[in-house]
């Protein structure tokens, strides 16, 4: 493998925009993903035990629902989260990730099919469990352990996105070619590194739980303080674990003394000691989206080391601006995406603050933040139409 | 080292990579297709609940979203990414081309599918817990950013088909290639059926709600077969409008197969057409059996050969029509500066091009060239055919067999290398990859 080869792989049709900016995106909405993916895990993990739990334990008998709910939701939102950085590595780092599908192209397929079935099952559960049906448990770790198994089958996307240098040996052992795509590669550390982050991210979670309901009435009081003290016991043990498997894998890829390993470590440590005082789990959580990026920061670089060490020049990539569509993406992130997320999560926040129905006033957030989404959603298709109009006639008249 | 950017082949015997893409993409066309169309009528519902105070309607809109949740957001969200990543297996630089022209679009759907997917749980579990003017308000967010989503992808599947016009291979620009001749009709084409089949799930949510509540079952169930109805005329009026806005290669293939597929199409039209007026005149005659089996029907009859028909009316190519559906860029992109490649295939051949040929087999010898002639014959021809003899996806060995190896070579250097089947793409090879493939193939052919 050398530098030809990874670059003549560039898409001929180069990329639309500054590099370093789809560098940056991925970073972001990969740290998002994964947050979701470590909710998702813990959530449903710690949901399995409370199903165990729930028949004898008053407490786990109303955290159990509650966590499958979360599980469910999450799954949903981390799929969903999952395209952005998915999109983005195509676009700078194409030669990686077309390599390692088409190398593993029979686990994609798995992957896909393993996926639905996994969170079929899930709903399969949560009804399940609603109904006490004794078999709750079993589905529960089915669906589980299927989940968990597509998170390796995508660890292993990444890994192998990564290796360049064994590419060739992989597609080509001993110079014959094996295009059964049954190709699977697995780092141990790292991938124990990011599954026992769903501990932490679990208890922090809990935490945020506790104090969030804490203003309701319908919640008693020592069924909070279960939940918090749970919480906190998780995201202190968990954040140990992960700091050693942390420093380990960072030890194996050389960069334990690098300053963005160091602000992890540092970050991890403030975090650590947030989660025990527990004084303000928003903003524990805050200090948890930073060490998420800085985490994902510490993916990039690995990446970028590599992929420019043999010669991939990201920076240089051959460009073709775009800035019609890059001006409509940013709009409507900016705009609709900010405005439209507000107004739903405000009005989940309404929601569970309220005991029965909410109800949004003239004037009040919920109702112009509606307004405002729905006027913008509107203009965004009159906007459409119009440009797609003057583009057709431009085009063909 | 004069080398051009293709990908390791990913291969599956008997079917082909690219069955595993139809299969996918199927399934997928009527998870999201519901999704959007159920947007639209949840938007129509939840207007006529608030303005006639019809709390049972509201009944019925959690009962579908229950389902909607796991058929949309299950299978149809997981799908989606999942025509992505088999796309990705086996037509990698299709896929490249589409991602590295339109990059900013899909990110824009992204933010569409965000609001989705948090709407969707929004909308279904907070149906008794907020006031309704702001449910509705959010239903009617809901179904624009579903069409949201139809109206960014659409340019971008017709842009597969062709880019509509020729000003995108001047300009590059993702606009020029987004809005094509095609976009608009194949639109609306896809809201007709989408419409269709909010109304065919619709009346499996209404039909098992019959014990309960006969008389909104019954209600209910009419509802959804007059949305059907104006779904499917939709449908059928929005084809024939796209059917004259495809190119001349899609216009040949449709003409090989026009016959079966005018008569397919008919009789769907009928036996839904009568289905969906059963649903209004008799719709207790419409159980949760009949209910499921007309979507299984629509979905193995209508959807799947749809699909396979798009697919094959692509061909040769499978992106802009620049790149072919062997992976190899069939035609300069100025606008793009994208280079044609079959020039110097033709020239230097696959063997010193290709950057995945294992060093051995990189120059012919007697005791290699069968293994060669296996490897050029599957990435030159696998995109589209299986290589065994008794292959489901358009088998080769049937085709070539007869002709026997001087045949075959001749074929692929007069025909196929010139470029002269519309449908099939230009593979110019210099002659001892011709003589390699043409051995590999008689000898499987035998």
């Amino acid at each position: 493998m050398d530098a030809t080869f990874i670059n003549a792989m560039k898409d001929a049709a180069g990329v639309p925009f500054y590099p370093v900016v789809f560098q940056g995106l991925y970073v972001l909405t990969w740290a998002l993903h994964a947050a979701f993916v470590l909710l998702a895990l813990g959530s449903m993990g710690l949901s399995i035990y409370g199903s165990t739990r729930q028949k004898s334990d008053p407490y786990w008998k109303i955290l159990t629902p509650h966590l499958i709910m979360t599980g469910k939701i999450s799954i949903s939102v981390l799929i969903v989260l999952g395209v952005a950085p998915l999109l983005f590595t195509q676009v700078i780092y194409d030669s990686g990730w077309y390599v390692a599908n088409t190398l593993s192209g029979a686990w994609v397929f798995i992957f896909i099919y393993a996926l639905i079935i996994g969170y079929t099952m899930y709903y399969w559960y949560q009804y399940a469990n609603k109904k006490g049906s004794s078999s709750n448990t079993l589905i529960g770790i089915v669906s589980f352990a299927i989940l968990v198994f597509c998170g390796v089958l995508m660890h292993n996307f990444a890994v192998e996105a990564i290796s360049p240098t064994q590419w060739m040996d992989w597609y080509a052992p001993n110079g014959v070619v094996d295009n059964s795509g049954w190709n699977i590669h697995i780092d141990l550390i790292r991938l124990g590194f990011m599954v026992s982050l769903m501990i932490p991210v679990t208890g922090i979670f809990m935490q945020n739980y506790s104090r969030f309901l804490s203003t309701r009435q319908d919640f008693e009081p020592k069924y909070l303080e279960f939940v918090k003290n749970l919480g906190t016991k998780m995201a202190v043990i968990g954040l140990i674990i992960s700091a050693a498997l942390f420093a380990v894998w960072m030890l194996k890829e050389n960069l334990l003394l690098h300053p963005l390993s160091l602000a992890t470590v540092a970050s991890v440590v403030i975090l650590l000691m947030l989660a025990i005082s527990n004084k303000n789990s928003y903003l524990t959580t805050g200090v948890l989206v930073i060490v998420a990026l800085l985490i994902s920061g510490v993916r990039e670089l690995i990446r970028y080391n590599i992929m420019s060490g043999i010669g991939y020049d990201l920076y240089g990539y051959h460009m073709n601006l775009e800035w019609e569509t890059i001006a409509m993406f940013l709009l409507t992130f900016v705009v609709l995406g900010f405005t439209g997320i507000a107004f739903i999560l405000t009005m989940a926040w309404k929601v569970g603050k309220t005991e029965g129905v909410y109800t949004a006033t003239e004037g009040s957030a919920v109702s112009r933040l509606a307004n405002t989404s729905l006027a913008i959603f509107v203009l965004w298709i009159v906007v459409y139409f119009g440009w797609g109009m003057v583009a057709l006639f431009k085009n063909t008249l | 080292m004069d080398l051009l950017g293709f990908y390791p082949l990913f291969y599956v015997p008997h079917f082909g990579s690219a069955w595993l893409m139809g299969l996918t993409g199927a399934i997928h066309i009527m998870a999201s297709h519901t999704s959007v169309g159920a947007a639209l009528l949840f938007a129509f519902l939840a207007y006529k609940a608030q303005k006639e105070n019809r709390t049972d309607l509201y009944d019925y809109m959690k009962r579908y979203g229950m389902f909607l949740l796991i058929f949309s957001y299950v299978i149809g969200s997981i799908t989606g990414p999942g025509i992505w990543y088999t796309a990705t297996a086996a037509s990698p630089r299709g896929i490249s081309a589409l991602i590295h022209n339109f990059v900013w679009v899909w990110a824009t759907e992204w933010v569409f599918f965000v609001y989705e997917v948090l709407g969707v749980f929004a909308l279904i579990y907070f149906i008794d817990k907020i006031d309704r003017k702001t449910h509705l308000k959010l239903t009617y967010t809901f179904a624009i950013a579903s069409v949201g989503t139809l109206a960014l992808i659409i340019g971008i599947i017709s842009f597969m088909m062709w880019p509509g016009t020729e000003a995108y291979y001047t300009t590059g620009s993702a606009s020029d290639a987004f809005f094509g001749i095609n976009t608009f009709p194949h639109m609306f084409l896809r809201i007709g059926f989408m419409i269709m089949m909010s109304g065919i799930i619709g009346m499996i949510i209404s039909s098992a709600m019959r014990k309960e509540n006969k008389e909104l079952s019954e209600e209910l169930t009419q509802k959804m077969g007059w949305v059907s109805l104006l779904g499917g005329f939709v449908t059928v009026f929005f084809f024939m409008w796209y059917v004259n806005t495809l190119p001349l290669n899609a216009h040949t293939l449709l003409g090989m197969q026009k016959d079966a597929i005018v008569m397919n199409r008919i009789i769907l039209a009928i036996l839904f057409s009568i289905y969906f007026s059963i649903a209004i005149i008799k719709p207790q005659w419409v159980t949760r059996t009949l209910a499921i089996t007309m979507m299984l029907v629509i979905g193995i009859v209508g959807v799947w050969p749809g699909e396979k028909l798009r697919e094959t009316m692509r061909k040769p190519w499978v992106a802009g029509q620049y790149v072919y559906s062997d992976q190899i860029i069939g035609r300069d992109v100025p606008g793009k500066g994208i280079k044609e490649e079959t020039s110097r295939l033709a020239e230097k051949g696959l063997l010193k091009l290709d950057p995945w040929i294992p060093d051995r087999l990189r120059t012919i010898t007697p005791e290699n060239k069968l293994e060669v002639g296996k490897l050029l014959t599957r990435i030159a021809c696998s995109n589209c055919h299986s290589l065994e003899k008794d292959g489901l996806y358009r088998p080769l060995m049937p085709l070539a067999g007869p002709m026997g190896e001087e045949g075959i070579k001749d074929y692929m250097k007069n025909v196929i290398g010139t470029g002269s089947i519309p449908y099939m793409p230009k593979i110019s090879l210099p002659d001892e990859e011709y003589d390699a493939m043409a051995a590999y193939i008689a000898s499987q052919a035998k």
